[in-house]
């Protein structure tokens, strides 16, 4: 303790410090050292990442997946809990071969260093002071617990951007309630609308409630950068999870709001009219989503020309008016249909029908296999796994491939290489746990 | 006034519906001038989309739907089919940082507004396209509406009741997820202009973004080269973790167990303690294991509660629940009111609501909504006269013309 206290009183009052961290070595990430490095979009740019959930962590591998600097800190031992999501490759080292861990923590440096202690927070600071971002999803108040309030991190560090991310915001009635994907879901008003009327409302699938925050964290916090940048000064955010999904209710909210109506119903299932739902085929689920103007490339896919003709079908109003038996006659088409051939025909006449594409159908997509969208990727316990490639495509700063850190993997790249402490030092910290 | 993060970047915006217009509406909020554009003969669907009675008076400018996802931008109408349009609309670009569509794939191209025809007009563009499969690859030109993303996505094929069918997430989910990603990416974009001095095109391919949400189901795909079964509400590992019924017509919460200990503190708020110490429920596997049975006894504890007051007592003890809030529940939030989450907007025809604020609080650099959503062609006076420098015969000129209006024609959407 008393040395880790020595340490931490050198952080705080050497006046060399930030020399040291504008000084330090930058170490090549992982991928750079075995591809020839194309540009990056955020080179040079250093993001410290405490995030424990899918949220933080998917807005931090945008951000190293387009080049920056992302260096997480763990826990020493069991390193992030999403490590321990299963399905793992290798049932021996669940911590380092779970699916999930191994998509979210892409081209991420890992440092281990415990944060309940003051040696940790410190050496926490210490990165900071190269730092651009500082990303953190952990539970309200806990950052600042930890002596790392953002007004506090601001005043030390006044171009530093800090995100923080929750499912509810950091102020506010409902900061403080214990939350994961499904409650969060909840809240954010699209599980009210998803499921069947007669069965309970529904999540869909995955971590959506977690990922949709972490996908406008990302957001977030590059226009947080880009105004760093440009004014030298940092800001802090509050990104909450339920506002962006209560912002994303398609016409519900906006016009409940205006007109004071809440006459739109709740959950419709699969079929919200005739011409917008999911319907069964003879081998899977085809979706047909048809505005007025499709209806004549939709009932040539049909080989039902007759419709446009049909009183009952022939204007969308009248279609509204007979959904029921247009209903029928959608279930009656599909359930003939093969799932490619008749995503296929209708891709030929531009008729807006499309399948529902299972995991296997994803590996076998002439599509995705056209623009090369899943791609292999090696690591060195998990072995080669298929992985989807970056959501956007920017042409001339690519987001780069790249595999998931061992839980510390970086120790001494970071602790010594950037922060300069010693081989002995290390040895001090790892005895108290501090790192390991 | 504020600082806000998008000050001095202006953007034109040729998306309309929701997934384009969502992502200006994000950077319009963070301080972007974003410049949306509308061809008078066929404008923004969302303003269609008002559900006011017929023979409302300029039902377009009264969209709600349309209203909230285009505040704080500028709206000019302008046909860029027409030559004098489409120069019109290059001189405009050549005052922009970036552009961003949401057409069909080929549609740009057959309007020659290509990237290389607006890097001729102004070399350091960025433009950012986001059609649903991406611009090239065999499914291209393959229509994809608003649900036909999660179906195309894997998204469908996740979600569902166990053992039923894929079940369609009730929003066009992958609109407001590729709005999203098409701000980060045209940020990414700026950023790496910062530093390189040259702009690039930038493709988000709907499908491919939202399958980004779900990237751990095909990494897990690759491994166990299973198709996951669909799992309603329930999750890989905890137990219980659901949707139960509570008093009232159709309301439900959702409660969830991370661990033993929330277990424990679930039974004691049920009053049933030795539920803790079951053989089928005292450790998260059995639990697991045992969920129809868990289930049943929670459905039956919160079948006669009010949602509210089982939410109230679990989060005192630290139980994850909640209330499945519906869009009225919404409204009236008290944590969303507590924060400010709504702010009165006035417009200058649609009246005065409440409207969501910026999604992205910044402590320094966020403010009120600052204008509300553009009059059809609202600024054509600004854009091509201050903007571009015509003169006010020039203006009038267009729309004489046909070039530009500020009465759209809704026939394309009737």
């Amino acid at each position: 303790v008393e040395i880790g206290l020595k340490l931490a009183h050198a952080v705080i009052c050497d006046t060399d410090v930030t020399i040291i961290g504008a000084e330090a070595p930058v170490v090549k990430p992982f991928a750079e050292e075995h591809h020839p490095p194309p540009p990056s979009a955020l080179e040079g740019l250093r993001v410290v990442d405490l995030s424990t959930g899918i949220s933080g962590a998917y807005c931090t591998k945008l951000l190293s997946d387009f080049g920056a600097d992302v260096i997480k800190i763990e826990r020493p031992g069991l390193g992030d809990p999403i490590r321990a999501y299963p399905p793992a490759n290798d049932p021996t080292q669940p911590l380092e071969t779970g699916a999930l861990h191994l998509y979210l923590n892409t081209n991420k440096r890992s440092v281990t260093l415990n944060l309940d202690t003051l040696t940790g927070r410190d050496l926490v600071e210490r990165l900071l002071v190269g730092a651009d971002a500082l990303v953190d999803d952990r539970e309200v108040g806990k950052l600042a617990a930890q002596g790392l309030s953002p007004d506090s991190l601001l005043q030390r560090f006044p171009r530093l951007v800090v995100t923080q991310i929750s499912p509810f915001g950091q102020t506010g009635p409902y900061a403080n309630i214990p939350a994961c994907n499904l409650t969060a879901f909840a809240a954010g008003g699209q599980m009210s609308l998803t499921g069947d009327p007669d069965r309970e409302p529904l999540k869909n699938g995955g971590y959506q409630a977690l990922y949709q925050a972490g996908l406008n964290a990302f957001a977030a916090t590059l226009a947080g950068l880009w105004s760093a940048a440009e004014t030298g000064e940092g800001d802090s955010i509050d990104l909450s999870g339920m506002e962006c999904m209560a912002s994303t209710l398609e016409l519900m909210l906006n016009t409940s709001c205006y007109l004071h109506t809440a006459h739109f119903g709740g959950r419709r299932g699969n079929v919200l009219s005739a011409a917008i739902g999911v319907y069964p085929c003879a081998d899977g689920y085809l979706g047909i989503h048809a505005m007025p103007r499709n209806w004549p490339a939709l009932t040539a896919l049909m080989d039902a020309e007759w419709m446009r003709e049909d009183p009952r079908f022939h204007d969308a109003a009248s279609r509204l008016g007979h959904d029921d038996e247009l209903r029928a006659e959608m279930y009656a088409w599909t359930s003939g249909q093969s799932k490619k051939e008749a995503y296929a025909r209708a891709g030929e006449i531009q008729a807006p029908v499309a399948y529902v594409h299972d995991m296997a159908d994803l590996f076998s997509s002439p599509q995705l296999a056209s623009r090369s969208y899943l791609s292999p990727v090696d690591h060195p316990l998990a072995g080669e796994l298929t992985y989807p490639g970056p959501p956007f495509r920017l042409s001339a700063t690519p987001g780069r491939p790249g595999r998931a850190a061992l839980l510390g993997e970086h120790n001494e790249e970071i602790l010594q290489g950037v922060l300069g402490l010693t081989r002995a030092d290390l040895d001090v910290l790892t005895g108290e746990g501090v790192t390991s | 006034m504020t600082r806000l993060p998008l000050d001095g970047i202006r953007i034109a915006d040729l998306s309309a519906v929701w997934a384009g217009p969502y992502a200006t509406r994000l950077l319009a909020d963070l301080g972007a001038e974003v410049i949306k554009v509308e061809s008078p003969n066929n404008p923004d669907l969302l303003r269609a989309l008002s559900l006011l009675p017929p023979g409302t008076e300029n039902t377009w400018n009264k969209s709600a739907y349309f209203n909230h996802n285009n505040r704080n931008k500028l709206g000019v109408s302008l046909d860029l089919a027409n030559p004098r349009g489409r120069e019109l609309f290059l001189k405009l670009v050549e005052k922009c940082d970036a552009v961003i569509e949401n057409y069909r794939a080929e549609v740009l191209d057959k309007l020659d507004l290509g990237y290389g025809v607006l890097k001729a007009a102004k070399p350091d563009i960025i433009l950012v396209s986001m059609p649903g499969h991406g611009k090239d690859g065999p499914e291209r030109d393959y229509v994809a509406y608003g649900t036909n993303v999660e179906q195309l996505a894997g998204l469908a094929s996740l979600t569902g009741y166990r053992g039923g069918p894929p079940q369609k997430t009730g929003i066009s989910y992958g609109d407001p997820v590729a709005g999203a990603a098409a701000a980060g990416a045209l940020l990414l974009a700026l950023l790496a202009r910062r530093r390189t001095g040259r702009g690039q095109y930038v493709e988000v391919a709907q499908r491919e973004a939202l399958t980004g949400l779900i990237g751990e189901a095909v990494v897990g795909y690759s491994m166990t080269k299973e198709i996951p079964p669909r799992i309603g509400n329930r999750h890989p590992f905890w137990a219980p973790h659901g949707c139960f019924p509570s008093a009232g017509e159709d309301q439900w919460i959702t409660i969830a167990c991370r661990d033993d200990a929330e277990f424990v503190a679930l039974c004691g708020v049920m009053e049933m303690p030795a539920l803790a110490t079951d053989a089928r429920f005292a450790i998260a596997p059995a639990r697991h294991a045992h969920q129809d049975d868990l289930e049943a006894i929670i459905g039956g504890w919160t079948a006669s509660l009010d949602r509210f007051e089982v939410f109230d007592r679990l989060s005192a003890v630290g139980v994850p629940a909640m209330p499945v809030l519906t869009y009225v529940d919404l409204y009236e939030n008290p944590h969303l009111r507590a924060r400010g989450f709504f702010e009165q907007v006035t417009h200058r025809e649609a009246g005065t609501w409440d409207m969501e604020r910026q999604l992205y609080q910044f402590n320094r650099q966020s403010e009120h909504i600052r204008r509300s959503a553009p009059c059809f062609g609202e600024h054509n006076d600004y854009v091509f006269g201050e903007l571009l420098g015509l003169s006010k015969d020039e203006v009038a000129a267009l729309e004489k013309e046909g070039i530009t209006a500020t009465t759209p024609n809704m026939a394309s959407h009737q």
